[in-house]
């Protein structure tokens, strides 16, 4: 049976959605490592989010309960000395030494590529204005800052971005998939309160006041040197902060106090320097002997990062650089930012969702086949039709996993009322098919195609004005339904009309 | 078979005469759905009921049946408060209720946690909080998204058809398809929320499907008589509509545990479906009949 180019177009773009949502996941056996604290046993590892894990101490990990139960049994309580555990990742093994559970969160490993969308995996979503209107650069940096913000608290899943609607207004977009922490108003609401602190006293803050420049290439910033310690390779990076005079006069003021103290690293004073950010520290540095006593509005900060690896440990090391030197640059947010819509859906209402939506959509399925088998009364044009609707969904998803596409409500519902059109087109055009005209079968499909076509362009032109109107969050139920009745009229409706006609022709 | 054909027959002339006549049912049931808008928009001030996400304020949905007493609990520190069951359509068992409120959501939640003695957490219920300023600028948007979408059909119907008659009837019938279920909405007393207009969106799309059909097979196709085309394109249109129908009742009657905005989408679908029987069976096809008898087309 030769198959012709549309049948075996739509084949393949089939099979190609098929690998896109990669449903052999499913299969996968273990646990998806969602988040590692910062400075754990486990990070300094090298262990990161996105491994999977596969055993612990030779017990096999299969899934969620199986990991749960591992830990409960290994560390009942905090443990009085540090114990070995071997754990088995799908690329590598680790070795920690630890007295209690690592500090990592873990999920079960998604069953396909598909990307759920908060309504289905349940979360939170805010929308944050600005009090003023910001730049494209501007509005980069407040992300750079909020990212910050949240990684502190050790989140995994977020995405943060930018939205813009109809009258030109910018918004932030941050979603975070799963639990939602319940600080979440005051993380990002705030302004964003940075201090570099010696004991008690502020040396100096973050935003112009203080600092009036922060090196981010060339001589002012840099991964100066590599060298090997027990277990990885430890890179060390330093850039240049200049600090305004009176923030420099602060600094000689507090440090001329200070005791030197002697180590094997080097001269340093006794004091560290504290940075804090909303008052939570997230790093301590020290001073080097010579800066003691001294109005210096040049300083270096410095720090490292350890890795398994030297590759690894240059890209700890500049991230913790980064991470510092938009702490420096932002520090105090210069605007203040409003929350004007925040909704937090409950993970279990998101199981349930889905749970029902699969439901939906086989009852659909079900009574559309029904009806169209009484009336054409052929099963291969039922058939037919089912094939198509099947596929148009298929593809549609197979794009959203490709593009990573969240699929959330609204997406879904514009999957589903995508394929309603393409079961209008599928009847439009088996009518004039099987109808009594007295012209050829081309003619009456070509017919039948205007119809579909002219069906197509209102549809689209309806749905465009969505990507933008109320800050995209309607984009979803757009996007879908457009790419539902593309894959329709480019690749499904081509093939049906040729199944319909050898099937007409037999 | 011949009394069969006779008989097809006598409909078909009987259309000859009384299609005109079918023409005031839906025209009277426009009139009274615009006549009831207005009456709506002059008590209320807005063209249709609209929820928290686009009039600003909370919604917090708790799950479980929990008894009659919140809202009179939260009466007194929420004024506005009013409070929606979620009830399985099948059972008629109360699975959750949604409170709504213009009020901040921490207050909110504070207020229903001491009125129900215990805590909201993640698992037992879900927040939307949508301020004022971004929820006019939702509403306004959308309405204008709206507007800009029926006008950019109405421009491809043009283009498809070039001729002017038919093209004021398709658009006249899709826009029936979106005023005549608003009407019907307004006086069930449904809040739209923003998927809502999606929907209506989504309608507009839907409906021009069957009177593109319908003016297709009238205008371009020479077979048989002009009758007997209109009669097939019927058959077809019913069957589509039927289909759809299918596609969208399930999600409102029959499977629950669905978000309301998720349902609120397919229900009015539905009822654009229904009036798209109506319009493009009465109204357009009449208007068609009427310009193929003056302009001679049999």
């Amino acid at each position: 049976m030769k198959l012709s180019i549309r049948i075996w177009v739509l084949i393949i773009v089939l099979f190609l959605a098929f690998l896109a949502i990669a449903p052999w996941h499913a299969f996968e056996k273990g646990v998806v490592i969602k988040s590692i604290e910062k400075n754990s046993t486990a990070s300094e590892a090298g262990m990161a989010s996105g491994m999977v894990i596969t055993s612990i101490n030779s017990r096999q990990i299969n899934n969620i309960g199986d990991y749960t139960n591992a830990m409960n049994e290994f560390f009942p309580q905090q443990l009085q000395n540090r114990t070995k555990l071997v754990v088995q990742t799908k690329t590598k093994e680790f070795i920690l030494l630890v007295q209690e559970a690592p500090r990592i969160t873990v999920d079960s490993i998604p069953s396909t590529n598909i990307k759920k969308g908060l309504d289905l995996s349940g979360g939170a979503r805010a929308l944050i204005k600005p009090e003023k209107a910001l730049s494209q650069g501007e509005m980069q940096d407040l992300i750079a800052v909020t990212a910050q913000r949240l990684n502190v608290y050790g989140l995994g899943d977020v995405t943060i971005k930018s939205a813009s609607d109809l009258q030109g207004n910018r918004y932030m977009v941050i979603e975070i998939a799963g639990a939602t922490p319940s600080e979440l108003r005051e993380l990002v609401g705030k302004q964003g309160k940075f201090e570099a602190k010696i004991g008690n006293e502020t040396v100096f803050i973050g935003g112009e006041r203080d600092i009036t420049y922060v090196g981010r290439s060339g001589q002012d910033a840099l991964i100066e040197r590599c060298f090997d310690v027990s277990g990885g390779v430890t890179c060390r990076f330093r850039f240049a902060v200049y600090l305004s005079e009176e923030a420099a006069k602060r600094h000689a003021n507090i440090t001329s106090s200070l005791k030197v103290n002697v180590s094997e690293s080097g001269r340093y004073l006794e004091s560290s320097l504290d940075l804090f950010l909303d008052d939570t520290l997230v790093d301590s540095l020290l001073i080097s002997e010579d800066l003691k006593g001294k109005v210096t509005t040049q300083i270096q900060i410095e720090g490292s990062g350890t890795a398994v690896s030297q590759e690894e440990a240059i890209k700890s090391a500049q991230e913790s650089m980064k991470k510092l030197q938009t702490i420096l640059i932002t520090g105090s947010l210069p605007y203040k930012l409003e929350i004007t819509k925040l909704d937090t859906i409950s993970p279990v209402l998101g199981k349930e969702f889905t749970k029902n939506l699969i439901f939906l959509a086989l009852v659909v399925f079900i009574l559309i086949s029904a009806v169209l088998f009484v009336r054409y009364r052929k099963i291969k044009i039922t058939l037919a039709i089912i094939l198509t609707m099947f596929s148009e969904a298929l593809i549609t998803m197979g794009i959203a996993a490709l593009i990573r596409w969240n699929l959330d409500a609204p997406s879904i519902a514009g999957i589903i009322a995508g394929m309603g059109t393409g079961v209008n087109d599928q009847i439009v055009i088996i009518d004039e098919a099987i109808s009594h005209a007295q012209i050829s079968l081309k003619e009456k499909i070509k017919r039948a195609l205007f119809v579909v076509f002219a069906a197509f362009f209102t549809i689209v032109v309806a749905m465009l004005p969505l990507f933008w109107a109320g800050a995209g969050l309607l984009k979803g139920f757009a996007l879908t339904t457009i790419l539902t009745v593309t894959a329709g009229i480019l690749i499904t409706r081509p093939a049906f009309a040729n199944i319909i006609s050898r099937i007409q022709k037999e | 078979m011949e009394t069969q054909t006779r008989s097809l027959d006598e409909k078909l002339r009987w259309y000859d005469h009384s299609y005109k006549i079918m023409l005031i049912i839906p025209v009277v049931i426009m009139l009274i759905s615009l006549v009831y808008i207005g009456y709506f928009y002059s008590k209320n001030g807005d063209i249709m009921q609209k929820d928290i996400s686009l009039s600003g304020g909370t919604a917090i949905t708790i799950q479980g049946d929990i008894g009659e007493s919140l809202e009179t609990g939260l009466k007194e520190k929420f004024p506005d408060v009013s409070i929606r069951k979620l009830a399985d359509i099948r059972t008629g068992k109360h699975i959750a209720s949604i409170v709504e409120s213009s009020s901040q959501p921490q207050e909110l939640k504070e207020g229903i946690e001491s009125v129900l003695g215990y805590n909201l957490t993640d698992e037992n219920s879900s927040t939307e909080f949508t301020g004022s300023a971004l929820s006019e600028n939702f509403y306004r948007q959308l309405l204008i998204t709206l507007i800009i979408s029926f006008i950019l059909m109405s421009i491809v119907i043009f283009i498809l058809f070039k001729t002017f008659i038919p093209s004021i009837a398709v658009i006249f019938a899709a826009f029936s398809d979106i005023v005549m279920p608003l009407a019907l909405l307004n006086f069930l007393g449904m809040s739209i929320s923003p998927a809502g207009i999606a929907a209506f969106l989504m309608l507009i799309g839907y409906s021009v499907d069957t009177d593109i059909l319908l003016t297709t097979r009238a205008l371009k196709k020479r077979e048989g008589t002009l009758n007997e085309r209109i009669f097939g394109a019927f058959k077809t249109g019913i069957l589509m509509t039927f289909t759809a129908l299918i596609a969208v009742l399930p999600a409102f009657f029959i499977v629950t545990g669905l978000p309301d905005s998720f349902r609120q989408i397919f229900l009015i679908l539905a009822l654009g479906l229904f009036a798209d029987i109506i319009n493009t069976w009465l109204t357009n096809a009449s208007i068609i009949k009427w310009y193929c008898d003056k302009k001679g087309i049999k």
